[in-house]
């Protein structure tokens, strides 16, 4: 499995300093085994300390049960309708994203002045846990989330999608979408467990690479 | 991180040139971009069936009609 990487930055939170990493155009075995040896045990932990901190557990991740070697797994036989990416720094696996564009009829544009048209759904997104704020108040990078949306949207554009996007949002992650990515909230989706379907049209796409991995 | 692409030469009749072309208009991709999202559909279709699942269509109504596959 050939697997193009290309360069990024992250900002190092504690030291203030751009760290060089890759964007990898597959998640690998190698991912995989960093989720199962690195994020699970962190994640658990995590969760163990909001527990203890008797945080409300509406803000607990709910991604602390997935299980990304099952998604991957699902997808990566199926067709050639799903890619995935992941972010490399410092030799472990800062966040993966699975995208799906295959234009199925449920993951089509739903904002009026592109509606039905196809675009890149957004099947599964997540940052390291060490990297989360509702963990950590210092998370230990910054933009990862910001470089896997623009991985999407380079993607979307390749397809002839024009950066068109569509997902399902956790509820720890609406703000992310509504405000530093810029896209539409169409509010819940009883299709969708009531989590808030966002969309992204060309002109927010642009907007969002133009701006860069800023907040 | 575009993949590498081959060319074909595709031979349609007037009708279907249209089609393609309407296609293409309704969903703004090109034309190759229509046939590239027809395939991976038609691809993503077949192997559900090869696994022994069932293609329907739902109106409004939510009364269901199953396509039959060629």
């Amino acid at each position: 499995m050939s697997v193009e990487k290309s360069r990024i930055f992250l900002l190092h939170t504690e030291s203030g300093a751009e760290t060089e990493g890759e964007l990898w155009d597959k998640i690998t075995d190698q991912q995989l085994h960093d989720w199962e040896s690195q994020w699970v045990p962190a994640l658990a932990f995590g969760v163990q300390r909001l527990q203890k901190a008797r945080t409300h557990n509406s803000k607990w991740p709910p991604s602390s049960t997935w299980d990304w070697r099952e998604k991957i797994a699902a997808v990566r036989d199926a067709t050639f309708s799903h890619s995935s990416f992941c972010v490399m720094c410092d030799g472990q696996t800062q966040g993966l994203i699975i995208l799906d564009s295959s234009g199925r009829p449920e993951r089509r544009c739903r904002i009026e002045n592109q509606r039905s048209k196809d675009l890149l759904y957004v099947e599964l997104v997540e940052v390291a846990p060490w990297n989360r704020k509702e963990f950590h108040q210092t998370p230990r990078y910054r933009g990862v989330g910001g470089l896997l949306i623009a991985a999407a949207i380079q993607k979307s554009q390749e397809e002839g999608f024009k950066g068109r996007l569509g997902l399902h949002s956790l509820p720890l992650a609406n703000s992310f979408y509504a405000n530093k990515c810029g896209m539409h909230d169409l509010g819940g989706d009883s299709d969708n467990d009531g989590l808030r379907y966002f969309e992204m049209t060309p002109g927010q796409a642009s907007a969002f690479l133009a701006k860069g991995n800023k907040s | 991180m575009a993949q590498a692409k081959k060319t074909m030469t595709l031979n349609l009749t007037d009708a279907e040139m249209t089609a393609l072309e309407e296609l293409s208009i309704k969903k703004d991709l090109s034309k190759t971009q229509v046939v590239r999202q027809a395939l991976k559909l038609y691809q993503l279709i077949e192997l559900r069936i090869d696994k022994g699942e069932k293609l329907y269509f739902e109106d409004d109504k939510k009364s269901k009609a199953e396509v039959m596959m060629l």
